[in-house]
């Protein structure tokens, strides 16, 4: 059972160790993710536009207290467990900054000297001013630390969200057929997404424009890409599916802020052929070595080379992305395994129980094409356990 | 969309660029970005941490942007133009140093001013002081061109599919599940404020903001038998000239909103506790809101004219 109250008084603690260790005194946070981690108030699942006008506001001091919040839209009783509430706040017009510096300065007094976490400064905020004499620090740097780990309440959270994407999602695969269409099936899923709420609409966030894409079976049988592999996910057109498609399914919603990630593949109107089969079953052997390698102690460098392992020929994951992303109010979030980062990054990185590992490994063969999919784990104390009710993969046979 | 509407954007920015004396303009917000450069991408919801996301270049007149593919560009862009996504610093300043014209450049104009993008600018550009360009873009955003208006008056005849969909929905059903089934139908699925349907004792009030091919279409209203109820007095206030006083008076609800749309919220933003000394200007495209109405209004030299009538 989640507890909304406790969530939010947890995090906002974790929030000013970080804040205390590194000597930031205060924090200005603008980026929807950051204020929910410091108030627990969700800001609607609107376009970055809307976002970024409406914004919610929070500011936080690094002593004891209630953060104070600023939000457009409505704030629910769980924010006050950490928060206290203030007016709307428009921090992106010049005549909206002099309520701005206001704010800032009544709960963090004069910042003249003083270090404070920002997610950016907005143009009207530099011309007003506002912070001028702070030592600006990224507020990444005291969120990241402070989210990576995740109290019960929030991977309860991810457990739901990706519970509900999952049911959404059986309803989409059945509409999954020839001749419909991307957004049919998206419509599909997002309308059953929201009859699914207990009062429709009130606690579920769409956060990504959902995304059924049929793949080439050939790496340059699609558009250019810088790395020579396929590119996923594009998010453009509307494609119309056909028989012999594979199509790479992926999304995410939001509850109470916390992300789901589902990933498949599907095969429209028929089951799958033998060579099709084999990547499923390749699939869930990297699946597998990467799971009997996490538990707390083990480096993200151990799993991804678990993973290599069995499949030595090529790495079984998307160039520009990992084999496996943390998940909680972002749906890319660290611990990431095998990115650009390197392999110094990765062995140098250990896992802790409260992390949650999003796992996507790609098995391609050339003119077969390619399967993806993902599951959802939380790190214990002794390994790990799943997130979600665990993935149906049909029409593959596990 | 076109590509001479993308063309015309770009030709725009790098005009107002040229005015200010910015060399560069480094754009995170994916309005502005998507104003710049035209690209479509994968649509995530909220706001997003500042990051390189176009780069515009006034010594080149060349537009870049972040993606790994060339799927969802225009030309004049190509391939070329693209610089790949990576978690890796020291990878993404490679792919600024590559680009032509930042190395030199004195005033880099940016969207939002973060710490780390500073840090980072000081390496690429050595020479040049980053200041805050989000006026320069809201400028150029504010009068729509002729094939901005076309767009949104589309989006907001796809934003009535939803409306249709909702009031048709039978007693049991959710409406906005019918609306956002209809939309997908129609091939919309991108919000902008997404839809909302509320019964009320005289009837339904349903509102649907959508983005159609980067530009926003809106409309809302509280309906009764099937036809919107209340004139929409503030719509007809908004002329060019009009002051704060002008739409406050005209607004019938404690409840209004006159702001800018185009590629989603823009300036100017009028409203009960912000924009008093806005005056409106012809060219200007409106969301006008008050109470359960919507209307999306193109302040013209003849008058006002809705963009989203009933089609």
């Amino acid at each position: 059972m989640v507890d909304l109250g406790r969530m939010g008084v947890e995090r906002l603690v974790r929030l000013r160790e970080q804040m205390r260790s590194q000597g930031v005194d205060g924090a200005v946070l603008m980026h929807g993710p950051h204020v929910t981690y410091a108030t627990g108030h969700v800001p609607e699942a609107v376009d970055s536009s809307h976002a970024n006008h409406r914004r919610a506001v929070a500011i936080v001091g690094a002593t004891d207290g209630p953060a104070r919040l600023h939000a457009h839209d409505p704030v629910s009783d769980a924010v006050s467990a950490c928060a206290e509430a203030g007016g709307p706040l428009w921090p992106e017009l010049d005549d909206g900054v002099a309520m701005v510096g206001a704010a800032i300065a009544e709960i963090l007094g004069d910042v003249t000297g003083c270090r404070v976490a920002v997610d950016g400064v907005t143009g009207a905020m530099a011309r007003a001013g506002v912070l001028d004499g702070a030592e600006l620090v990224d507020a990444s740097r005291v969120l990241g630390p402070a989210r990576v780990v995740k109290t019960d309440d929030e991977l309860a959270c991810i457990d739901q969200s990706q519970r509900r994407t999952e049911r959404a999602m059986a309803e989409a695969r059945a509409a999954c057929v020839p001749g419909a269409t991307r957004s049919e099936v998206a419509g599909v899923f997002l309308a059953a997404l929201r009859e699914d709420d207990s009062k429709p609409g009130s606690d579920h966030r769409n956060e990504i424009d959902p995304i059924f894409q049929p793949m080439p079976s050939r790496r340059d049988g699609g558009p250019r890409t810088s790395t020579g592999h396929v590119a996923f996910p594009t998010g453009v057109d509307n494609p119309v599916f056909a028989e012999g498609d594979l199509v790479w399914v992926d999304a995410g919603v939001a509850w109470h802020g916390y992300m789901s990630d589902f990933g498949c593949t599907w095969v429209p109107g028929r089951t799958p052929t033998a060579a099709e089969q084999s990547l499923f079953d390749r699939w869930m052997a990297v699946l597998e070595a990467s799971l009997t390698v996490v538990r707390p102690g083990a480096t993200l460098g151990d799993v991804g080379r678990a993973a290599r392992a069995v499949e030595p020929e090529e790495t079984p994951w998307l160039p520009q992305f990992y084999l496996a992303h943390g998940t909680g109010l972002e749906s890319a979030e660290m611990p990431m395994i095998g990115t650009d980062l390197g392999q110094a990054f990765d062995d140098g990185y250990e896992l802790v129980a409260g992390m949650v590992l999003v796992f996507e490994p790609v098995i391609w063969a050339e003119g077969v094409g390619g399967y993806r999919a993902e599951e959802v784990v939380a790190v214990t104390d002794d390994g790990w356990r799943r997130l979600g009710h665990g993935h149906h993969y049909e029409p593959f046979r596990t | 969309m076109t590509s001479d509407l993308v063309l015309a954007r770009r030709e725009r920015v790098l005009g107002a660029m040229a005015s200010a004396g910015v060399d560069v303009l480094v754009l995170g917000r994916q309005d502005n970005a998507g104003y710049a450069c035209g690209m479509r991408r994968l649509w995530t919801a909220g706001t997003r941490p500042f990051g390189a996301g176009c780069i515009v270049v006034g010594a080149t007149g060349r537009v870049h942007a972040l993606s790994s593919w060339d799927d969802g560009i225009e030309p004049p862009m190509s391939f070329d133009d693209l610089y790949p996504l990576t978690w890796n610093p020291r990878i993404m300043a490679g792919s600024m140093a590559a680009i032509d014209g930042l190395a030199e450049a004195r005033l880099i104009g940016v969207d939002e001013l973060t710490p780390s993008f500073r840090r980072a600018a000081a390496h690429f550009s050595p020479e040049a002081d980053v200041v805050a360009a989000d006026d320069l873009m809201a400028g150029v955003r504010l009068h729509k061109l002729p094939g901005e208006v076309e767009a949104i008056a589309e989006s907001c005849a796809a934003a009535w599919v939803g409306v249709e969909a909702a009031l048709d929905a039978p007693g049991h059903a959710d409406p906005p599940a019918a609306a956002i089934k209809a939309l997908a139908n129609r091939g919309v699925t991108v919000p902008s404020s997404g839809v909302r349907a509320e019964r009320r004792d005289r009837g339904l009030a349903v509102d649907v903001g959508v983005i159609c091919d980067l530009y926003e279409g809106g409309v809302g209203g509280l309906f009764a038998d099937g036809r919107r109820l209340a004139p929409a007095a503030l719509a007809d206030a908004c002329r060019s000239g009009a002051s704060y006083a002008d739409l406050a008076t005209a607004a019938v609800s404690a409840d209004w909103l006159v702001r800018g749309l185009g590629m989603g919220f823009e300036h100017p933003v009028i409203g009960p506790q912000i924009g008093f000394g806005e005056r409106l200007e012809a060219g200007m495209v409106l969301c006008v809101t008050d109470g359960d109405r919507r209307d999306v209004i193109h302040v013209t030299a003849s008058g006002p004219v809705a963009l989203s009538d009933r089609p």
